[in-house]
């Protein structure tokens, strides 16, 4: 599946590689790497990334061209899709982290429309029925992680279309 | 969350809604564990089939009759599957009968309370009612129309006569030739004769 990715032309420019320091080519530069990992992360359908093992990824580095992100790039790179609410660090030493290609609420979305479709409003589910189930295998949701899901559903309670039901053995939802 | 200000919001989760919950978490367990068995069957086939080629056939038949017992497992498996989701449909089914049971039963009292507004007595007390209002009607016109004293409705009628008796009378046409004189003393006897024929009308 990697080869169906489509790289943006920057990826093949060599100085996209090295943090530019002028302020607005900088900004255009740090636009573009944020558009490439979500669209990468969301095209390989990864929901956690590790600093260290990023850095081998061809994301970050590019072998036909040799040329790689630095660590320090890669860092400030997060940190961009960090304040842009796409990323969040899992630990204090930001060695890894939770990316959101798609946004929990947008996730929540996409379930609820899936619901209605099928008419299962006022219907209970675990949530590994959701993620896991063999009715939403074509479902673009489908392999979601738990806590991405979870996320997802808790933005469906805040907005009164779902109740997240904790049991003793794990968790469930009902729709509304 | 919503505990921290004390002010818990109702829930929407029925018992109903929990029991179904629990039944499809056990089904996800054996969904998984049929998985697993399924996946070990595989690495079962490939390793007996390799015995087999090794020479092992004592070995190749043990793992054989495993991995029989396994698959009478995963039949088994599949059969508790069908069962609770049999089940939680069932559960699901009730719910919607209670919902249209429900229905019923608030439109049921909702007949009865305007049953209880339009019951058969208070409907004849209207009628009767209505019917007092007309029969009160009917003596406030008798007592409008009656206000006239039986004298004074024959002088009503006298006058209707008169007016008709002046309108209709039609008179014979006047003779053309001269008439021949008539005696005084005969003319003046006539004269007295019709009057006194006037009084009588």
């Amino acid at each position: 599946s990697e080869m169906s990715f489509e790289w943006p032309w920057q990826y093949n420019f060599p100085p996209f590689f090295t943090l530019q320091p002028n302020v607005d080519t900088r900004q255009k530069q740090l636009a573009a790497w944020c558009s490439l990992v979500l669209s990468y992360c969301r095209h390989r359908k990864l929901y956690t990334l590790d600093v260290m093992e990023a850095q081998e990824s061809p994301v970050f580095n590019n072998k036909k061209i040799s040329r790689k992100l630095s660590v320090e790039a890669i860092q400030v790179v997060f940190e961009e899709l960090r304040k842009k609410g796409n990323l969040e660090w899992m630990d204090k030493n930001k060695t890894r982290c939770l990316i959101m290609w798609r946004r929990p609420e947008e996730w929540g979305k996409l379930i609820y429309q899936w619901v209605s479709r099928n008419g299962m409003n006022n219907s209970v589910f675990t949530l590994y029925e959701l993620s896991n189930g063999d009715d939403t295998e074509s479902e673009e949701f489908h392999g979601l992680e738990e806590w991405m899901l979870l996320r997802s559903l808790q933005a469906l309670q805040a907005e009164g279309k779902a109740e997240i039901i904790t049991m003793d053995d794990g968790k469930g939802v009902k729709f509304f | 969350m919503g505990n921290v200000f004390g002010r818990k919001r109702r829930t929407r989760v029925t018992e109903q809604d929990k029991a179904v919950l629990q039944l499809k978490q056990q089904r996800d367990k054996l969904k998984q564990y049929q998985k697993k068995i399924t996946l070990q069957l595989e690495k079962e086939r490939l390793l007996a089939r390799q015995l087999l080629k090794d020479g092992k056939k004592e070995k190749a038949l043990l793992l054989l009759k495993k991995k029989r017992y396994q698959e009478q497992l995963l039949e088994k498996t599949e059969n508790q599957i069908g069962n609770l989701e049999r089940m939680v449909q069932d559960i699901e089914f009730a719910q919607i009968e209670m919902k249209v049971i429900e229905g019923l039963k608030i439109g049921n009292d909702c007949l009865k309370k305007m049953h209880e507004v339009m019951s058969i007595e208070e409907v004849e007390r209207i009628m009767d009612e209505t019917q007092d209002a007309i029969e009160y009607q009917r003596e406030i016109d008798d007592m409008l129309a009656g206000s006239l004293t039986q004298e004074d409705e024959d002088a009503v009628l006298a006058e209707l006569d008169a007016i008709t008796q002046g309108e209709d009378v039609s008179l014979p046409d006047v003779p053309k030739e001269e008439l021949p004189e008539v005696p005084a003393e005969e003319l003046e006897r006539k004269r007295v004769k019709t009057q006194s024929e006037m009084l009588v009308a």
